[in-house]
């Protein structure tokens, strides 16, 4: 009898062995690809959808650029898992690349969609190619380097991460669909002569739809407004050049009449690195918050037509508006926005040299 | 799930809903314990069982049902999120089996195995937890829980009284380990008062990262909330998968508990059965009416006709308990007399 029961015990356990390794239709890694950056683009209504695989070819890794065109992203993930030898798996997705025509039709079904199926990690970064992508993939492939991950590493922000990129996420993007006060910018880049991409500006995008251009310096300020930390990016001026090295803000928001008002100080703390002439670093400090207070005037009118938030300053006015309201900033409040910014400029060391203070 | 309940059922002031629902959990606890409080080393079956069979079976019968219920929703709850956020080749009834069978096996070596994984899974997994808690405030963006200014709209609504699971779920095995352990009533109620910060949290993070708008168009906020977390430091890339693993192992032991509860009841009306027979065919009946759910929308209407049981076990059961108590101390004082 006991012989028995221990018997029947170790065959059950045995058989847990199988349920243990919690694998199901399982595919093993070399039966899989791991694209890491999704190239996206719609014409009229089929999407063409293009995939960036590294390939370990002995020793080294190989790029291998594949596409195709379907209805639905999946559907064109799905013919392209179909037509390789082996399946193709989005879980390493680190870069979604959108082209521009299709980024000013409307990405709100491309991101519902990430989001939704969570195959594509809602960390992904989006980027806005403004070129073909066909063009822009084939020359990837010539300059990438052998690690396969550079177009990935240029946005990272351990890595090749400037302040002046917007480092924007697929959830970010998202968000900006349905929240009544938050836009984004994404970075918009095409290849370049010499290095892979080249950063072009950064594309302001209102409720999933592209709807302007910034240039690199205006993504700066809009960096440093959403605290991202704009240490390390160098400004130039007539008389100098300065390094930025530490931010901070200060906002007061008021509500008068229904209609907003915001007094914003920046202060921004730098280091002097290259004089020309012989200018006192008072001039070098007028002249830096005077370079800054005009680039962000403009750049806010801008956003001001364009009727986008990107800065998100509705968030500052959520204790004044009540929240059926709120759903009007956009449109009714945010346009009438007066902004009143001052940049606050500290020269913290002027280096290893001395420079008369007026 | 719960924060999508709360999400769902208020678009501004949450935390009076959260606020609400603590509230009710503390005064339950407090009563139910204060009810036992007068059978020392009894548990509640004994307790129905000395006033009569019929109050037994009025009281028990409910119990057991919502008790059942618990078990079929978590089992196919879970194995459905687990199919959303990771296993999505995997079918249903792999997952299912593998979260019964592990309950079960758990359940039938007693109630001191329970409490002694408890332990181990606490050490294991809390610290984990607790991580994925404090850097889910990596994307936190704290004006968006303004408005702050709540109403009692939420009361009213379905999702509001479908949020009560959360309290629900635990409190009654205190009445069930009586004889096999003693407890101290202030240490339940600090252990209950160090969870209340869990539940604001699980709300607003969830609000914080993304602003009400965008959040009460998740299943499972908090999930994608914790999906946004990135940390350059850390070499895996989800961290979404330790919290949900971790979760499933709670919800285990969760199950196991709630099973161990249920045959206790059974087997006071049929103590023919040897209990862990009865616990075996428990859990494939379970089983079996698990797979004959079909989709989400069933679960819901499940979850729902269960929230009216709830609300039976969290008002009638605790009260009860106390009159009780209250009635049978006079009673052995008039006898002493």
């Amino acid at each position: 009898m006991k012989t028995y029961k221990l018997a029947a015990i170790a065959l059950l356990h045995f058989c847990l062995l199988f349920i243990l390794s919690g694998c199901w239709n399982n595919k093993d890694i070399n039966h899989r690809v791991l694209p890491v950056a999704m190239g996206i683009s719609k014409q009229d209504k089929e999407y063409k959808v293009i995939l960036k695989i590294p390939e370990p070819h002995q020793g080294t890794t190989q790029i291998k650029i594949v596409s195709a065109t379907g209805t639905t992203i999946t559907q064109v993930v799905d013919k392209i898992s179909m037509n390789m030898e082996s399946s193709v798996d989005l879980l390493h997705v680190k870069v979604i690349i959108i082209e521009r025509e299709t980024a000013e039709q409307g990405v709100k079904d491309i991101i519902s969609g990430f989001m939704r199926a969570r195959d594509v990690s809602a960390k992904a970064l989006v980027v806005i190619c403004d070129e073909d992508l066909d063009e822009f993939f084939s020359k990837i492939k010539k300059t990438t380097g052998p690690e396969g991950t550079t177009l990935f590493d240029f946005f990272e922000k351990n890595a090749g991460w400037n302040p002046q990129i917007a480092l924007t996420r697929i959830w970010m993007v998202y968000r900006s669909i349905h929240s009544y006060t938050h836009d984004v910018a994404i970075p918009l880049v095409k290849s370049g002569k010499s290095t892979m991409v080249e950063q072009i500006g950064s594309a302001v995008i209102k409720n999933g739809k592209m709807v302007g251009e910034i240039n690199s310096d205006e993504t700066l300020l809009v960096n440093a407004f959403n605290g991202e930390g704009i240490q390390g990016r160098i400004e130039v001026m007539d008389h100098a050049s300065v390094l930025i090295i530490s931010d901070r803000m200060e906002h007061k928001s008021k509500l008068i009449e229904q209609k907003p008002y915001l007094q914003s100080q920046i202060n921004i703390k730098v280091v002097l690195l290259e004089t020309r002439g012989d200018p006192s670093t008072k001039v070098i400090k007028k002249e830096l918050e005077h370079l800054l207070t005009n680039r962000f005037n403009l750049m806010f009118t801008k956003f001001q037509t364009s009727k986008a938030d990107i800065l998100g300053l509705g968030q500052f006015y959520r204790t004044q508006i009540s929240r059926s309201q709120l759903k009007f900033w956009r449109s009714k409040y945010y346009p009438h926005l007066k902004m009143d910014i001052k940049f606050h400029i500290n020269i913290q060391n002027e280096g290893y040299l001395k420079t008369s203070s007026d | 799930m719960y924060p999508e309940n709360i999400i769902a059922s208020t678009s501004e002031g949450h935390w009076l809903a959260i606020l609400l629902g603590v509230i009710i959990h503390f005064v339950v606890i407090s009563v139910y314990m204060k009810g036992l409080s007068f059978f020392p080393n009894r548990n509640i079956i004994g307790i129905y069982s000395s006033v009569g069979k019929g109050t037994a079976l009025f009281f028990l019968i409910p119990v057991l049902l919502y008790f059942l219920m618990v078990i079929i929703i978590t089992v196919r709850a879970y194995s459905e999120i687990i199919t959303i956020v990771f296993l999505s080749n995997t079918p249903l009834w792999a997952i299912m089996a593998l979260l019964l069978f592990i309950s079960t096996y758990i359940a039938s070596c007693g109630l001191e195995t329970i409490f002694r994984t408890g332990i181990l899974l606490a050490i294991l997994f809390l610290p984990l937890i607790l991580f994925i808690f404090f850097v889910s405030f990596q994307n936190v963006d704290w004006r968006y829980a303004i408005p702050i200014d709540g109403n009692f709209q939420f009361i009213k609504k379905r999702d509001y009284l479908e949020s009560f699971f959360a309290f629900s779920g635990g409190y009654l095995f205190l009445g069930f380990v009586q004889p096999f352990f003693s407890y101290n009533r202030k240490n339940v109620l600090i252990a209950a008062a160090v969870l209340i910060p869990f539940f604001f949290f699980s709300v607003y993070i969830p609000i914080l990262t993304f602003g009400q708008a965008t959040a009460s168009t998740f299943f499972l906020p908090f999930v994608v909330a914790v999906d946004a977390i990135n940390i350059n430091w850390l070499m895996f890339d989800r961290v979404t998968m330790f919290f949900i693993i971790s979760l499933i192992a709670f919800v285990m032991l969760f199950l196991s508990l709630v099973s161990w509860k249920t045959i206790r009841i059974i087997e006071q009306f049929i103590p023919s059965i040897k209990p862990v027979y009865m616990l075996i065919s428990l859990s494939v009946i379970i089983f079996l009416f698990c797979l004959s759910v079909p989709d989400w929308k069933d679960v819901e209407k499940l979850f729902w006709w269960n929230t009216i049981l709830r609300f039976y076990v969290l008002i009638a059961i605790p009260i009860s308990i106390y009159l009780i108590g209250i009635h049978s101390k006079r009673k052995n004082q008039h006898e002493n007399i």
